[in-house]
């Protein structure tokens, strides 16, 4: 075996990262900046006793509470960055095997020594594990200044804020189940990652216009010769909201190891498998 | 083997129709072997009441028949 395997496999990821920072880094970013612009411009309409008694409230309330039973609260304020993190996944895997194809940098990388499949699965493993990171990076810094500016507003009003340590730590606890619900929702949806990667390295043009197609065209013509919808049927079993948040680890473990989600992976794997032939089609 | 490898293998086109082949050949298996069904649409709504499990009777009561139009 290779003993250069992992290195080459982590040179892989960093240049997902380093190719793709806009949609990674900055545009998490700006939503955090846009967020906490929006949250200080309402809260500065508020008179400072006002603000000063709502963070007592606040301290109070979170005091000697347990930062793992509140966490589950502090996923509300991230469902824009799961959002954005859904929207900016969806770009990527369209354009992962499309994008270096069109401007003939496929050329380059292939005259690499990395394997297609190293290629494929870097790309996996950057949605899957890579991305989720980064939002959880950005969202622990809004957490902390938004904790730091509440402690400095109350202390400049004298009132009690030794709470807002334990809303602190609720919501860095949230921050790994954002992360967890990051991790197995992308595993739930293997099988959606391997149609777009599929279709970024088969279409000539428009990816999105051939995975989007194509399926629409499999549902009906499944439903034209056998009169089945397994394939709606299974896409309608994997679409429930609740199954992409974890509210608690006993949660996740569950849902680990569900036969849905093991089913999932294989469908998964066989789509991901498709896409690491289709790259050796070079135009 | 070697055969079968150089069909699939020959162009994208038929190595696309084979990924989508076996794709959805084993989600029709799982779908017969674990009777995954289709959930009906079904709209509640006292002014508009729409179930198309049962398209023919809709069809039926729907229908305005001369005697009454």
């Amino acid at each position: 075996m290779n003993s250069l395997l992992p290195a080459q496999f982590v040179a892989l990821l960093r240049r997902e990262v380093l190719e793709n920072r806009a949609l990674f880094i900055a545009a998490p970013a700006v939503l955090a900046l846009v967020l906490s612009v929006f949250a200080l411009w309402a809260i500065s309409m508020a008179p400072g006793e006002q603000l000063a008694a709502g963070v007592e409230y606040l301290s109070i309330m979170f005091d000697g509470l347990s930062p793992g039973e509140m966490a589950p609260m502090f996923l509300m304020p991230a469902i824009p960055f799961i959002m954005m993190l859904y929207a900016c996944v969806l770009i990527y895997l369209l354009n992962a095997l499309y994008q270096d194809r069109k401007d003939l940098s496929v050329y380059f990388w292939q005259s690499m020594p990395v394997s297609n499949l190293g290629t494929v699965l870097s790309k996996v493993v950057t949605v899957i594990a890579v991305v989720p990171a980064f939002y959880v990076a950005i969202l622990f810094v809004v957490y902390l200044l938004a904790v730091t500016a509440l402690s400095l507003l109350g202390l400049s009003y004298d009132v009690e804020v030794a709470g807002l340590g334990y809303m602190f730590m609720a919501a860095i606890f949230s921050l790994f189940l954002f992360y967890v619900s990051a991790f197995l929702a992308a595993l739930w949806l293997l099988p959606t990652i391997g149609w777009l990667l599929l279709f970024s390295a088969f279409a000539k043009r428009t990816p999105v216009l051939w995975a989007l197609g194509v399926f629409i065209l499999l549902g009906l013509v499944e439903d034209l010769i056998f009169g089945t919808q397994f394939l709606g049927n299974w896409v309608e079993s994997r679409s429930n909201f609740r199954q992409y948040i974890v509210l608690d680890f006993p949660m996740a473990m569950d849902r680990l190891f569900s036969y849905d989600m093991l089913f999932g992976l294989v469908v998964g794997a066989i789509l991901i498998t498709g896409a690491v032939y289709m790259r050796r089609f070079v135009d | 083997m070697e055969q079968l490898k150089r069909i699939i293998l020959k162009d994208r086109y038929s190595l696309l129709v084979t990924t989508i082949v076996v794709y959805m050949a084993v989600l029709m298996l799982e779908g017969l072997l674990t009777g995954r069904e289709a959930r009906v649409i079904d709209l509640e709504n006292p002014y508009f009441d729409f179930n198309v499990e049962d398209w023919e009777r809709f069809q039926q009561t729907r229908d305005p028949s001369p005697d009454q139009a």
